[in-house]
């Protein structure tokens, strides 16, 4: 389906839609213009009507899984209060002059800006068009393959309560091979916001216009140190929150726990450690049991997967591994930092403090999320070492995912990316 | 030797109803020779207690040791030297390697023959094919590559271009060099065939559309369709746009549109009904499983899809699971005259189609890349 001009199209309607588009995007650059304020308060209205509960039956229809969770922080992101200290935040002041010239430089939008959006949180795409539309921004927007229309409803639901930003929203379900029309919505745009791996951003910079500022949002990876490896007995509590971090994020976001680090040299800590981490693991996935067919259908494929693996070749792995119900903790002999399995398949490595920068530094460019357990004299340390390796967030274990106002991407403002700084003479 | 095999291969009708009785000795067959010659398969049959003994009646094929297409994938598996192999296309970074022994060639060719005439796709009038797949190379032992090529040969070729050449070790869709063959061609007098992705295919029609380039195809002109929308998968067609757009596109009708369906770890040619349905040939037999137990459940329920076939001695693909969500129908809810069974895939077990941030993240790290990284 495509959203234009406020309405649903079909999407053999591209074609029509996409060769009138530059005019109507002129139009709208010359007559009109989008006060923060009229944002605010649609997104606002929104927001308050998801959490009052008038939504419910649109989540629970597309969203299986965790949709009350998922209610709560929408809630929350799209609130007044959020935004408002977003925008603060992430522009703070938007004119510098020292008085001594007649020009002075403002924050303005880029104009137009393309969004492809990645498809690894429901609705995150809707989210990416209320980033652009609190800069002021004209928001054309490429929905993910894996989005399940959730984004298209509350976009939709966003126009019908402030039919202003009917021009400022258009949305496609184009695929990201169909490259000519991917081509012509780049070429409208003055950004270019993209989320996705390798792939997705080298076909990004090959088909956009000279000039056009690229905004890449890069797959990143995330992990949990224990820098007291000989205490765990005094870390139940942060390990519980990580087992819960775990359990409901199931390894699939950039910020997730994929490998847990204990600061050691001694591989018996790391037996030590699965030992008491298995069950509490195993407790919290139980708890978060995905209901989607699609999950339960992949956890099913890979267990009975390892099943025969384990028969056919032997125990040689068996020493290494901790299995839990659709758990498991795997002992690895190595210290890099990489992808598990994911679905709470965690790898658990030893990481002495010493080696911490050597070994991290090699991933420098995929570092984003540390979950930190240490003690509180520690923490200090361990998160000024953790910054130096290009770690961009470092939490408590339980809160490597948890959102909070104004937080920043990847180590950056998206609203700021999202605007220029314009050098204006005034009279 | 394999005498069940052969006499399963030579069933007249590609979808005979009748074909339980020798379907389920050649199964006890294929099962004797891959649990005496493979020893990973006899230690998983022998873990599920099953034997030759275990196979009376065709309901007993659902207790087959279920090999998932992921345990190829990690694994080299074989019960004999092999006379050729195919690899899966590997999208996702891992491939299987079937074996193929000559006795299941001749088998695959037989049935092939049996399938397409039933479809009506032989012609001795000769084309030109445009083929929507790779260009076979030294280097590409991809099974949709084989079939690709083979589809070539239903009707004597004048021509043959690709879209996906071969040049500097990696393979480039090339659609300008494809629209241009196709306005050469567009005075020919011979019909022309399409044979490849659907999703190129499909990327083609739109290309042409939206640049106002129709070519009507000359009568006997077909589009044929295989090798499954890959990591398009969540961005299928509807089937009824695609057909609109190629009679917009090409003139052609929804009836000379043939798509294929099949994997390299089952190679059972599923081909569609005219109604668009894949029908199981009387070579395959198809057990949906429930999604939690792995047990068979009834038609017209959603599982995992379980494909059987006693084909292939030069490796145990006797009973596969793929990772495809799908639901079998009863062949008379079709009404095309067809009446075995037709399968509906209907998606993929996640998260396989949800490329994931953190795993693209390792992707780059397998490469090396990682100063790619923003």
């Amino acid at each position: 389906m495509i959203l234009y001009k406020g309405k649903l199209f079909d999407s053999t309607e591209q074609e029509r839609i996409l060769s009138e588009m530059e005019p109507y995007i002129n139009n709208t650059l010359v007559k009109k213009s989008l006060s923060v304020e009229t944002v605010i308060a649609a997104i606002d209205a929104l927001g308050k009507e998801i959490a009052s509960g008038k939504q419910d039956a649109l989540l629970a229809t597309l969203l299986s899984d965790n949709a009350m969770q998922y209610k709560l922080l929408a809630a929350t992101m799209l609130s007044r209060e959020n935004l408002e200290w977003k925008l603060q935040t992430e522009l703070g002041g938007t004119t510098s002059s020292n008085g001594s010239s007649v020009i002075h430089s403002q924050r303005m939008p880029l104009g137009v800006l393309f969004h492809i959006a990645a498809g690894n949180i429901d609705g995150l795409p809707a989210f990416s068009i209320a980033e652009g539309l609190l800069t002021g921004n004209i928001n054309i927007l490429k929905l993910p393959q894996a989005d399940n229309g959730l984004s298209l409803e509350i976009i939709s639901r966003l126009i019908a309560l402030e039919p202003v930003l009917t021009d400022y929203i258009m949305v496609f379900d184009t695929p990201s091979t169909d490259i000519h029309a991917m081509q012509r919505m780049a070429e409208l745009a003055d950004g270019i916001s993209v989320w996705g791996g390798e792939s997705a951003v080298k076909a990004v910079r090959s088909l956009a216009p000279t000039g056009a500022k690229l905004i890449e949002w890069g797959h990143k990876l995330g992990f949990c140190y224990i820098a007291e490896a000989e205490n765990l007995n005094h870390i139940t509590t942060e390990l519980f929150a990580l087992a819960e971090h775990i359990a409901t994020t199931k390894q699939l976001l950039c910020s997730s726990c994929q490998t847990i680090f204990l600061n050691t040299q001694n591989e018996i800590d790391l037996h030590k450690f699965c030992k008491i981490f298995l069950p509490i693991l195993e407790n919290a996935v139980l708890k978060n049991r995905s209901r989607t067919i699609g999950e339960r259908a992949y956890l099913t494929l890979m267990r009975h997967t390892e099943l025969l693996e384990q028969r056919i070749y032997g125990k040689h792995n068996a020493t290494n591994e901790y299995r839990g119900e659709n758990c498991r903790l795997t002992v690895c002999q190595d210290s890099e930092l990489e992808l598990s399995p994911m679905m709470c398949n965690v790898l658990v490595k030893r990481l002495p403090r010493e080696q911490i920068v050597p070994v991290l530094r090699r991933k420098k460019g995929l570092l984003q999320t540390a979950g930190l357990i240490c003690t509180p004299e520690n923490r200090n340390i361990y998160t000024e070492l953790f910054a130096r390796c290009g770690v961009t967030r470092i939490t408590s274990a339980g809160n490597m995912s948890a959102y909070f106002l104004g937080e920043t991407h990847d180590g950056e403002y998206a609203l700021r990316r999202y605007t220029k700084i314009v050098d204006i003479e005034t009279e | 030797m394999k005498k069940y095999r052969r006499s399963l291969f030579s069933v007249k009708n590609p979808y005979d109803t009748q074909s339980d009785t020798v379907f389920i000795s050649a199964v006890r067959e294929n099962f004797c020779y891959h649990y005496t010659h493979c020893q990973e398969y006899r230690t998983i049959a022998e873990h599920f207690n099953v034997d030759a003994n275990s196979f009376h009646s065709i309901d007993d094929i659902a207790r087959l040791p279920c090999l998932p297409t992921l345990l190829f994938k990690r694994h080299r598996l074989k019960s004999a030297q092999t006379l050729i192999r195919a690899t899966s296309s590997g999208t996702s970074g891992n491939y299987s390697e079937i074996g193929f022994d000559i006795g299941g060639l001749l088998c695959a060719l037989k049935m092939s023959c049996k399938i397409m005439r039933k479809r009506q796709l032989f012609s001795l009038i000769p084309c030109h094919y445009i083929v929507m797949g790779y260009k076979p190379h030294r280097s590409n032992h991809t099974a949709v590559t084989k079939t690709a090529f083979g589809a070539t040969l239903f009707a004597p070729a004048i021509s043959r271009k690709y879209i996906l050449n071969y040049k500097n070790g990696t393979y480039t869709p090339d659609f300008d060099g494809i629209l241009s063959t196709l306005k050469n061609l567009s005075n020919a007098i011979f019909p022309i065939r399409f044979m490849g992705f659907p999703s190129y295919t499909f990327f083609l029609m739109k290309m042409m559309e939206e640049q106002g380039i129709h070519i009507p195809l000359k009568k006997g002109s077909k589009i044929m369709l295989g090798g499954g929308w890959k990591q398009f998968y969540a961005e299928q067609a509807n089937k009824a746009t695609f057909y609109n757009l190629a009679e917009k596109v090409f003139g052609i009708k929804d009836y000379d549109i043939v798509e294929f369906f099949g994997a390299v770890e089952h190679p059972i040619l599923y081909c569609d009904c005219p109604n668009h349905h894949f029908h199981v040939p009387a070579y395959s037999r198809v057990i949906i499983r429930d999604i939690d137990t792995l047990k068979p459940v009834p038609e017209g329920t959603v599982g995992l899809v379980n494909l059987i076939t006693p084909m292939i001695c030069a490796t145990p693909i006797l009973s596969v699971m793929t990772d495809d969500l799908g639901i079998l129908h009863s062949g008379s809810q079709c009404g095309c005259g067809i009446q075995t069974p037709y399968l509906e895939i209907i998606g993929r077990v996640a998260p396989t189609d949800i490329k994931t941030c953190a795993a693209g993240a390792a992707d780059m790290l397998k490469r090396g890349e990682t100063n790619d990284s923003i």
